[in-house]
């Protein structure tokens, strides 16, 4: 099975909403998402938890109301964030993450007259990269930090093929759709998969994302810069998230 | 200070054991943004530069936010919040020569600078307006008049360090005085800054001054240069 990506590098800005406590704005793969992190702060009594921090996570799309779907992505974002986020040290307390999304690409293939909120699985990542990126902006104390993506499986001449950073056609013809998240000790942290596949086709998936999402930082002596063609399979996420956080703390602590 | 050692970690990225202070006459301390682990992994848990001290056999992350997350005893400024903050208590008998029948009048809503005295997650924290030891107030109190600004709290951790001028890099207070502007100032922990003064002017011109340093990053020659341009503009 070939392996292709068509996306390009992402881009990511730290600290965009000046009055929230932390916040992000992350595009890749024609997605454009920004999120804002308010915590911890007071919860509302029926969200109060005695023992731990309750995770509030609210997806808005970029057109029209939130709807079914928006509400099935809070929920897979809500359980694993709050898996990497240390919700003990603020028992009866709330952390909101507010994930709006400003831009998703066109399907060329179909032509849509009413512009309606249509989320899928193809988001995810995004959703799960700006939302880690803005934890890390606010300071919340977290386990690890996280990267995701996310693989399509499509059918081309007779063969599969595996499509990472899928586009809206992508995902269309595919078979199967795929979303891993691992966090920074190569752990699994998120598997949701929706369409026909076999577990030989759900291993490969999963070799393809720990490679995208695990790839160990090149270091600066040069001597372990593996340069082979091994490594062309979609951007180096943990990678970007350092050297997003680098140039975040180097502006903060100019003064030291 | 070199790069090697303030190394920048993630959460949960490994510390190498070299960076860890290895005293044996003190116990070992760790600061804000750390984390133990038992047995004996030390975590971090925000985005910072790890900073060591082998003098003081202490470790902790230097980073910045604008919220008030650690729960160490700290000096505050508290008013009605924004952004909201958790309640806090503050009893009656902690204020200087408060007795059961002479008691502080705070109306709702009033200004207090008070020292954190009880921080823990599972209750409310507990402040004071007295030390406890010398049943002074030392400062603390009630605040009446002037303005609060908001600042980051990296910039108030920097404006309450004892040689703020050489280690924190902030010289804008003093060159304010300078100037010949006239005011108090009490900077709390959670990022309030309240100036007071005779003249709602230098108030005002004293906390843009504090927030442009804050916001726009400032060195200590582009302070110099805010001074004294603020300054022409009082005149």
């Amino acid at each position: 099975m070939t392996v292709s990506t068509t996306s390009t590098a992402p881009a990511a800005a730290l600290g965009v909403l000046p009055r929230a406590d932390g916040s992000a704005k992350y595009s890749h793969a024609g997605y454009t998402v920004t999120a804002s992190v308010n915590g911890p702060i007071e919860a509302q009594r029926r969200d109060e938890h005695p023992y731990e921090a309750h995770v509030d996570v609210i997806v808005r799309p970029a057109a029209g109301v939130g709807g079914t779907r928006e509400r099935h992505l809070e929920s897979i974002l809500q359980s694993s964030l709050s898996q990497i986020i240390l919700v003990k040290n603020f028992p009866r307390s709330l952390i909101q993450i507010v994930l709006q999304v400003e831009d998703s690409p066109e399907n060329d293939y179909v032509n849509t007259k009413l512009v309606q909120a249509s989320l899928n699985f193809s988001i995810m990542p995004a959703l799960f990269q700006t939302a880690v990126l803005a934890l890390l902006s606010a300071g919340v104390p977290i386990r690890a930090t996280a990267t995701a993506t996310a693989i399509a499986i499509v059918p081309q001449d007779g063969t599969k093929r595996s499509v990472v950073d899928p586009s809206p056609r992508d995902v269309e013809i595919a078979q199967s759709v795929h979303v891993l998240a691992f966090t920074s000790h190569d752990e699994l942290l998120l598997a949701e998969s929706e369409g026909d596949f076999t577990v030989k086709e759900w291993d490969d998936v999963y070799e393809t994302a720990k490679d995208v999402c695990c790839r160990p930082v090149p270091t600066k002596e040069g001597m372990e810069m593996v340069l082979d063609d091994q490594h062309t399979n979609g951007p180096d996420l943990r990678h970007f998230l350092r050297s997003t956080m680098e140039n975040k703390v180097a502006s903060d602590l100019h003064w030291k | 200070m070199t790069t090697t050692e303030r190394p920048l970690v993630l959460p949960g990225d490994p510390i190498s054991p070299d960076l860890i202070p290895s005293s044996t006459s003190k116990p070992l301390r760790l600061g804000p943004g750390l984390r133990h682990v038992p047995p004996s992994d030390i975590v971090p848990v925000v985005a910072g530069q790890l900073i060591t001290n082998h003098q003081k056999n202490s470790m902790w992350v230097e980073y910045n936010n604008n919220r008030l997350k650690s729960s160490a005893p700290a000096q505050t400024s508290t008013s009605p919040p924004y952004p909201p903050t958790p309640p806090m208590t503050l009893p009656h008998l902690s204020f200087e020569s408060a007795t059961k029948k002479t008691r502080p009048q705070l109306a709702p809503g009033a200004l207090v600078y008070a020292r954190v005295v009880l921080a823990n997650k599972h209750m409310d924290p507990e402040i004071e307006c007295v030390s406890q030891s010398t049943g002074k107030s030392d400062g603390l109190g009630e605040l009446k008049g002037g303005m609060v600004f908001d600042v980051s709290l990296q910039f108030a951790r920097r404006l309450l360090m004892a040689k703020s001028k050489e280690e924190g890099k902030v010289e804008v207070l003093e060159l304010l005085g300078g100037e010949g502007l006239v005011f108090e100032i009490a900077v709390g922990r959670n990022g309030k800054v309240w100036v007071g003064g005779e003249d709602v002017k230098t108030i005002v011109v004293v906390g843009r001054a504090l927030r442009e340093t804050d916001e726009g990053g400032l060195g200590v020659e582009a302070q110099r240069k805010l001074v004294r341009r603020l300054a022409k503009g009082m005149k």
